[in-house]
């Protein structure tokens, strides 16, 4: 998910800079070009592989090898077919390409030779060792909330994770993005460092759920709304975020676009598995599932299910009614071309194909996730309890954008759902944003 | 004809046809096409975002493979095999002659699915096609020989000049077998042509025939359904399912 943050970000960036206008930004998603999905395998073996008690520093290590998977940093430091951490996944974003960088313990390319205050302050500050700010690529806005002690074991990690001397590619960035000492502009409106600070009137689980939340997790960097310069909006916290053609959906209690009508249970599920009863994990969450918190503590677990529960619902909006003739084609093309996954009713089959009815994703006000869905497919995150990655084929070859507008407006408003119809015009858009052809 | 008689002219202008159609169809392959090499898979099923098993759709409807001489025979020898009348169209009508030259410019057409390799002894009946021919090579060499043979029987008419009773008593010479042409063996084609034309009636609209899905209507065949388990414990209730093809019905398109 992380990846989807610093494209965002580094957008935000170069429009702080004041020198392109916001136009930029909104044509910012069409020119993400895809990225495939990494091979999990080898990054779950080593995010989980045991740290024998013999090295020196077992427990630190031990704890550090945990928040990397906290992080997720593994989904942006590892590349398709590269080694584990070594970095040179390239973030395409419309202003050019920036790629990730090496986290292993080679010492010229890596972080081998880092010292823990050198570390702390890339994460507290997004300072780089050898000068220079960090691109916002890298979510330091959140790990600046990380603690001293786990910023430590975290580097006592990656010094243990096996050398790989390979020194990233050069950011392809046009002029004047290039300019990396910008970004410090970016930091004076946006940027506020500072440590985690429990709130002593909450219970232990909330603010252990909120130093996850809203720090290594940096969970809000895809799903809390961005402002015109792509930095977050902190009065909406967590109420759904768009981004890389993809929708991040509300976490708050809002019933019909939020967590407000899961359990806690439900959450830890999702997050423990990769489904529940009312959603799979895809898109860019099924890595998230798959390299994260798959691989959490059930008290973690609970204790992210805890705060998530308690953030305030995000505030409705009445959604227009939808055409009567629209959701008479849609039903058709629904009853044909969905029903044998997705079944009469959008009922699902539970754990297997999710279910539409009451379902969060179809609701969001913002159609980007569905249309996404229909037009590319979707997998399912592979998890140890759950490890076949079901998926759902494009439908881009078989419906026109008239017919998958038709059938988004149709699951958005049938079976109890609400949602803002769709109209052929958003279809096309991402159909071309996509860049998949019609048939 | 018995294939140890298929004269060497036949073998050369088969051998030139196969070489070209290779060089045309093999970009249309995909998974679990006809000809399509066989691959392992490990790990996870294999899924990239924006894909799908897209089936080889037919785009328009001229002709790829028939000659002008070969549209003069299959046209009307397709409305003999399935007529018009009240129940449905005709083959013709249908599109048939559109999906049967579609297979025959592709992988069908080129013999994919049959081992063509020798020994070729005649075989039984049980044993199904049996000719190094491929499908797009006996076409190719039949239906000359059965414009001979109707000249030869018809004082030089040609099929299509005959009258529908005359045509079906050249159809039913080929069927029995009764038919000896030159250079062919007319019951193999009939067999394989009467085939295709069931085919190309009842497959689904994509793939050039059964246009508006008539076909299926006429005989109350609801089409492309993933499943029916939701409506098997309801008995007694009539499935409301419409016709539906593979790209849809009119209901997708309009209120």
């Amino acid at each position: 998910m992380a990846r989807k943050v610093e494209i965002a970000l580094g957008v935000g960036l170069i429009v702080a800079l004041g020198v392109v206008g916001v136009e930029f930004l909104l044509l910012g998603d069409r020119a993400v070009a895809y990225t495939p999905m990494s091979a999990t395998t080898l990054s779950v073996r080593a995010l989980t592989q045991p740290i024998p008690d013999s090295v020196p520093n077992a427990q630190q290590v031990k704890l550090g090898q945990y928040l990397v998977r906290v992080g997720d940093c593994a989904s942006c430091h590892t590349r398709e077919g590269g080694a584990f951490l070594a970095g040179g996944l390239a973030l395409s974003t419309p202003f050019g390409t920036i790629y990730s960088t090496n986290l292993t313990s080679d010492r010229h390319t890596g972080v081998g030779d880092w010292t823990p205050d050198e570390f702390y302050a890339a994460l507290h500050e997004g300072a780089q060792v050898h000068g220079g700010a960090l691109y916002p690529a890298m979510p330091y806005p959140y790990t600046t909330r990380v603690a001293r002690a786990d910023a430590d074991a975290i580097l006592a990690f990656l010094k243990t994770v096996a050398p790989v001397n390979e020194r990233r590619s050069t950011n392809e960035l046009t002029f004047p993005f290039s300019i990396r000492a910008l970004v410090h502009g970016w930091n004076l409106l946006f940027f506020r460092p500072g440590e985690f600070k429990p709130d002593p009137g909450k219970t232990a689980a909330w603010n252990r759920g909120a130093y996850l939340v809203t720090g290594l997790g940096h969970c809000g960097a895809c799903h809390t709304p961005k402002n015109s310069l792509a930095a977050d909006r902190p009065s909406e916290s967590l109420q759904g975020g768009t981004l890389d053609n993809w929708v991040a959906p509300d976490l708050t209690a809002n019933t019909r676009t939020g967590l407000g009508s899961w359990s806690s249970d439900d959450i830890v599920e999702y997050l423990r598995t990769g489904r529940n009863a009312r959603a799979n994990a895809g898109g860019s969450m099924a890595e998230v599932v798959s390299y994260s918190t798959s691989l959490l503590t059930d008290a973690d677990l609970h204790a992210i299910a805890t705060y998530l529960k308690e953030q305030p619902a995000r505030p409705d909006v009445k959604p227009n009614d939808p055409d009567a003739v629209a959701m008479q084609r849609g039903a058709a093309v629904f009853s044909d071309a969905c029903t044998a996954c997705h079944m009469e009713e959008g009922a699902g089959q539970v754990r297997i194909f999710p279910p539409l009815r009451a379902d969060a994703v179809s609701q969001q006000p913002d159609p980007t996730g569905v249309l996404h869905i229909i037009l590319a497919g979707d997998r399912t995150a592979s998890t140890t309890t759950r490890p076949t990655p079901l998926s759902m084929p494009s439908f881009a070859w078989k419906l026109t954008d008239e017919q998958i507008a038709d059938v988004a407006t149709y699951a958005r408003n049938s079976w109890g759902n609400r949602a803002q119809p769709v109209n052929a015009k958003q279809v096309s858009d991402m159909r071309s944003n996509l860049a998949l052809t019609d048939h | 004809m018995s294939d140890s008689e298929i004269t060497r002219r036949q073998l050369l202008v088969g051998g030139a046809l196969v070489g070209a159609a290779c060089v045309t169809g093999a970009a249309a392959l995909h998974d679990g096409a006809l000809g399509a090499p066989p691959r392992t898979i490990k790990g996870a099923v294999p899924w990239r975002e924006g894909t799908a098993d897209v089936p080889p759709m037919v785009q328009g409807t001229a002709y790829r493979f028939f000659t002008a001489g070969e549209q003069a025979f299959i046209e009307p020898a397709i409305d003999r095999l399935i007529p018009p009348d009240e129940t449905g169209p005709s083959a013709s009508q249908a599109n048939v002659h559109v999906f049967l030259d579609h297979q025959l410019a592709g992988a069908f057409g080129r013999g994919d699915h049959f081992y063509l390799g020798g020994p070729w002894p005649k075989g039984t009946p049980e044993q199904g096609y049996q000719s190094r021919l491929s499908p797009a090579q006996l076409y190719r060499t039949a239906i000359p020989a059965v414009e001979a043979y109707v000249r030869d029987q018809h004082a030089g008419k040609t099929f299509k000049e005959l009258g529908a009773a005359e045509q079906d008593v050249v159809l039913r010479a080929l069927e029995s077998g009764e038919a000896k042409l030159s250079g062919a063996d007319g019951k193999s084609f009939f067999d394989m042509f009467l085939q295709n034309v069931l085919e190309g009636y009842f497959s689904d609209p994509i793939y050039g025939g059964n246009k508006d899905m008539a076909a299926w209507k006429m005989i109350g065949f609801p089409g492309a359904h993933y499943d029916y388990r939701e409506w098997v414990s309801r008995h007694g209730e009539r499935v409301p399912y419409l016709t539906v093809g593979i790209k849809g019905r009119p209901g997708w398109s309009q209120g």
